[in-house]
């Protein structure tokens, strides 16, 4: 049995404590906006916050967040409403849109960690995501239109 | 012309749910309107658009969405033609295999690849948008008794010369007497001047989900008493299982079953956890007689490249006018160049992942997958249950990505979630671990090409010979569509034909060689390599000549004037004339019948070998464009992709095995490699010819271009891995 916040709502698993954090955000609590796309930490598609930093949650097990606060897509706002997602929205960003709660998560995180990013450390830290439909530069718009609005 | 066309054996589709209204319904004689009362609100019908009495406009998505944004783009060519609201437009995904349906293109096969679906829907589907709306003005007409002519139309509503207003859905549900269909070659299409949503920025319909991880894929369906699957595949293609031990994996809590499958093992069990948890304990022996433990890549291109140049090879003429065998022999001089590039993997993001739940009588099976085709989907359920097409529910779920990887004939991943409900009675989704995906790719073959062209004393093309030995794509992922093409593949050959240039004396041959992987079609399919070699030659002869690479190329485009365009185009966006010590290179290729030239600026880092694309400048011609921001997007994703695939995309082969597994040993662009892109799109009064490929064929060509401005050395083998560069500067 392990216990943490989840969007913040205490949640509480009965799930093998080294099952990927990532596989009990899905399978077991049925968010399915995180993604799995490698589970080797090189896509970041599974980018959601534990205490407010972003981490891969394909390479966390679940037993070791025990009592954390995890985000997840679907609790960075509660209607979609986020300046990234808005920014998102209005620059057009997805294509398939796999890769893009990833991208978003993992944005949010640079914004509260930097709130004025230059483009350069935009692309730095945005690197740890990958994007096979190619949309990295509307992605950089996109962070750029929302941390004038963060 | 009938009056209704009633298909009651496709009784699953029900998009009329609870609404009245008319039905227009496209079928293989024509458009006809089908007229649906409260009582037969779930008639069967196959249908382009309904309007509904409360004004929605239910429009049918034929194609599938991986990105592209046909799911938006292609319903709002009809909505065009209807004068619909977009705002009222509600879309519905095609879901069955059904041809009336099908892209012309592909003789009505249901196959989203080649970007073809708005080429090949831009008709048909603004036809029917225009039928229809002249059936409302009909029944408008008849209901204010005026003429039809005095009549016109705005968003999802009829206007009369007095101002009086009649909204679609109200004219909908009034009945069809006495109105006459009209016939969809004969109806009157707009003047492109007065287009009011196509070539406008509406909006992706999708985005919004895509923003929020509401978007859901195949790896997303969960359905009740749901089971998850691992496979356990053949590590080399052409293998089976001899023996099995399952013993211990059995012992891992929450595994079903383990059920023995063609070609691997799959593990069912209560959660995806425990699946892959079981699979690590299995036992397994395959048999070992297999051709393909022989495949080697690095043999395979060695042997490719000796095929290319062997003058007694076969070949298979692929394009070919006036003689370019003379012209060479006559030429005042000649060069030639080997050129070679590796496998490439199409790594879309989401892996393979199916759901399918078998009905307890083994025929019938509702399925969940994402492909590029409801038509081989269907297919290769049809022959794993051995049953009908009326048996299937299909479910065309939106892929993360694809870019060639679903649209084989047969489909693995679909028949192994099929099976193995079958086997445990229950619905069984199956999961590809990204290793699985890799191991098991599918791949752009690996190619050497061999160019051969004569120059004149006065620096003038004459006589141009391409060779392309690879196997054909066409005879791996769909043989019998081989039988019916051999030997012409479109797939392996495509950009040789360098049909925007006018050469005189052309010919392009391709040497079929044996094939030795798994083989796909891939983002810019044959271009994505012919086109590297031809724009990397023509760069080559522009030297050889002593001429300037963008005057040489000008001097082949003389009766292509659109193309002229854009390579002045892009020079000027690029500064090429005055470009000084930047290091640009120039290319000119596309896909299809679309147009792209592109210039990269780069800088070396000659320890590492690293190469730093530092701009890209691209001017494109894709004809009429629908949805420009969509098309920015899409052009701009695939030189994001040629720029990934030129500088680090490889697989290796040995013994049959794939060598690579994942994001680490197969290398993707990353943000921090991805330079600024200037895209400039050529606005021409012509049909559109399509957007997602356009972009990725030109750009490893300039690059290579680029990088011998920068070193004054050339890159002939693709991609240019940091390994590869360091050993061509210290030649
Ligand atoms: S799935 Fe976690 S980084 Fe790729
Ligand atoms: S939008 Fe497709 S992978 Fe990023």
């Amino acid at each position: 049995m392990t216990q943490f916040t989840l969007n913040g709502r205490p949640v509480e698993v009965d799930r093998p404590t080294d099952e990927l954090l990532l596989l009990v955000i899905r399978d077991a609590l049925g968010l399915k906006g995180t993604k799995y796309g490698c589970g080797a930490a090189m896509c970041g598609a599974c980018t959601v916050h534990v205490d407010g930093a972003p981490e891969f949650s394909c390479q966390l097990a679940v037993g070791d967040i025990e009592g954390a606060e995890v985000t997840t897509i679907e609790g960075l706002s509660e209607d979609g409403t986020h300046p990234l997602q808005k920014a998102w929205i209005d620059q057009q960003v997805p294509q398939c849109g796999y890769c893009q709660s990833g991208q978003i998560m993992r944005a949010a995180a640079l914004l509260s960690e930097n709130p004025e990013p230059s483009r350069t450390e935009i692309a730095n830290y945005m690197s740890a995501n990958l994007c096979r439909c190619g949309t990295y530069n509307r992605i950089f718009k996109a962070v750029e239109q929302a941390a004038l609005e963060v | 012309m009938t009056a209704q066309i009633l298909r009651p054996n496709l009784s699953r589709r029900t998009l009329l749910k609870g609404g009245a209204g008319l039905v227009f319904v496209l079928g293989v004689g024509g458009l006809s309107a089908v007229e649906v009362n409260a009582q037969d609100a779930t008639l069967d019908v196959n249908q382009w658009l309904t309007i509904s009495p409360n004004g929605a406009i239910t429009i049918v998505f034929p194609s599938t969405e991986m990105g592209q944004s046909s799911y938006s783009t292609l319903p709002q060519m009809l909505a065009e033609e209807l004068d619909a609201d977009w705002n009222d437009v509600v879309i519905a995904q095609l879901n069955e295999d059904d041809r009336a349906f099908g892209n012309p293109i592909f003789g009505g096969v249901l196959y989203t690849a080649g970007s073809t679906a708005v080429q090949g829907y831009y008709d048909p589907m603004r036809r029917a948008g225009a039928q229809v709306r002249d059936v409302l003005l009909q029944i408008a007409a008849q209901q204010l008794g005026v003429a039809k002519d005095s009549l016109r139309t705005e968003t999802s509503t009829v206007i009369a010369e007095d101002g009086t207003r009649l909204s679609y859905g109200a004219l909908a549900a009034t009945g069809l007497d006495g109105v006459q269909i009209p016939d969809a070659e004969a109806v009157t299409l707009k003047d492109p001047q007065s287009f009011r949503i196509i070539g406008q920025d509406i909006p992706r319909r999708d985005v919004p989900a895509k923003s929020t991880g509401k978007a859901e894929y195949a790896i997303d369906v969960e359905l009740d008493n749901m089971a998850h699957a691992v496979v356990l595949r053949t590590p080399v293609e052409g293998e089976t299982p001899t023996a099995v031990d399952d013993a211990e994996a059995r012992t891992v809590e929450g595994v079903i079953d383990i059920v023995t499958l063609p070609d691997g093992v799959s593990v069912v069990a209560e959660t995806l956890w425990a699946a892959l948890g079981a699979r690590d304990l299995l036992q397994v022996e395959w048999s070992t007689t297999s051709p393909a433990r022989n495949f080697n890549s690095e043999t395979t291109l060695a042997s490719y490249a000796e095929a290319v140049r062997d003058p007694e090879a076969d070949v298979a003429v692929w394009a070919e006018k006036g003689d370019a065998t003379s012209a060479i022999k006559n030429a005042d001089s000649t060069v030639s160049h080997l050129y070679l590039s590796d496998y490439a993997y199409h790594a879309q993001i989401e892996p393979m992942a199916a759901v399918a739940s078998v009905d307890p009588d083994g025929l019938g099976v509702e399925v969940w997958a994402g492909t590029q085709t409801q038509s081989w989907t269907t297919h290769t359920i049809m022959e794993t249950l051995g049953t009908t097409q009326d048996r299937i529910r299909l479910h065309m779920m939106t892929m993360g990505g694809s870019f060639g990887r679903r649209t084989a004939f047969v489909q693995d991943y679909v028949r192994d979630a099929v099976l193995s409900s079958r086997a445990v009675g229950r619905p069984v989704k199956v999961t590809w671990t990204r290793e699985d995906d890799v191991k098991n790719g599918t791949f752009r073959p690996a190619a050497a090409q061999q160019l051969e062209a004569g120059l004149t004393t006065d620096g003038q093309l004459t006589g141009w010979h391409h060779k392309v030995a690879t196997p054909t794509v066409i005879g791996f992922f769909n043989p019998g569509r081989w039988e019916i093409v051999k030997p012409n593949d479109v797939i392996s050959m495509r950009g040789a034909e360098s049909k925007f240039y006018d050469i005189a004396d052309f010919r392009a041959d391709h040497i079929i060689t044996e094939r030795q992987a798994r083989l796909a079609p891939y983002r810019g399919i044959g271009a994505a390599y012919t086109s590297f070699a031809a724009e990397a030659f023509m760069d080559e002869l522009a030297e050889a000549a002593g001429r300037d690479p963008l005057e040489f190329r000008l001097d082949l485009v003389r009766d292509n004037q659109r193309g002229q365009y854009l390579l002045e185009k892009v020079a000027d966006m690029s500064g090429w004339q005055d470009r000084g010590d930047r290091a640009l290179g120039l290319s000119f290729a596309g896909y299809s019948s679309s147009m792209a030239a592109g210039v990269a600026e780069i800088e070396v880092d000659d320890s590492s070998g690293e190469i730093l694309v530092t701009h890209i400048w691209a001017a494109v011609d894709a004809g009429r464009i629908v949805s420009p921001d969509n098309a920015h997007n899409q052009i701009e994703g695939g030189i994001v992709f040629g720029l990934s695939s030129a500088l680090s995309e490889r697989i290796d082969i040995e013994k049959g095995e794939v060598v690579q597994s994942n994001f680490y040993d197969y290398e993707i662009v990353r943000a921090d490699r991805v330079p600024p892109i200037d895209i400039h799109i050529a606005s021409v009064d012509a049909p559109p010819t399509g957007v997602g490929e356009v972009g990725t064929p030109m750009v490893s060509s300039a690059i290579a271009n680029a990088f011998y401005a920068a070193r004054g050395q050339r890159l002939r083998h693709m991609p240019f891995t940091r390994d590869r560069v360091r050993s061509v500067l210290q030649s």
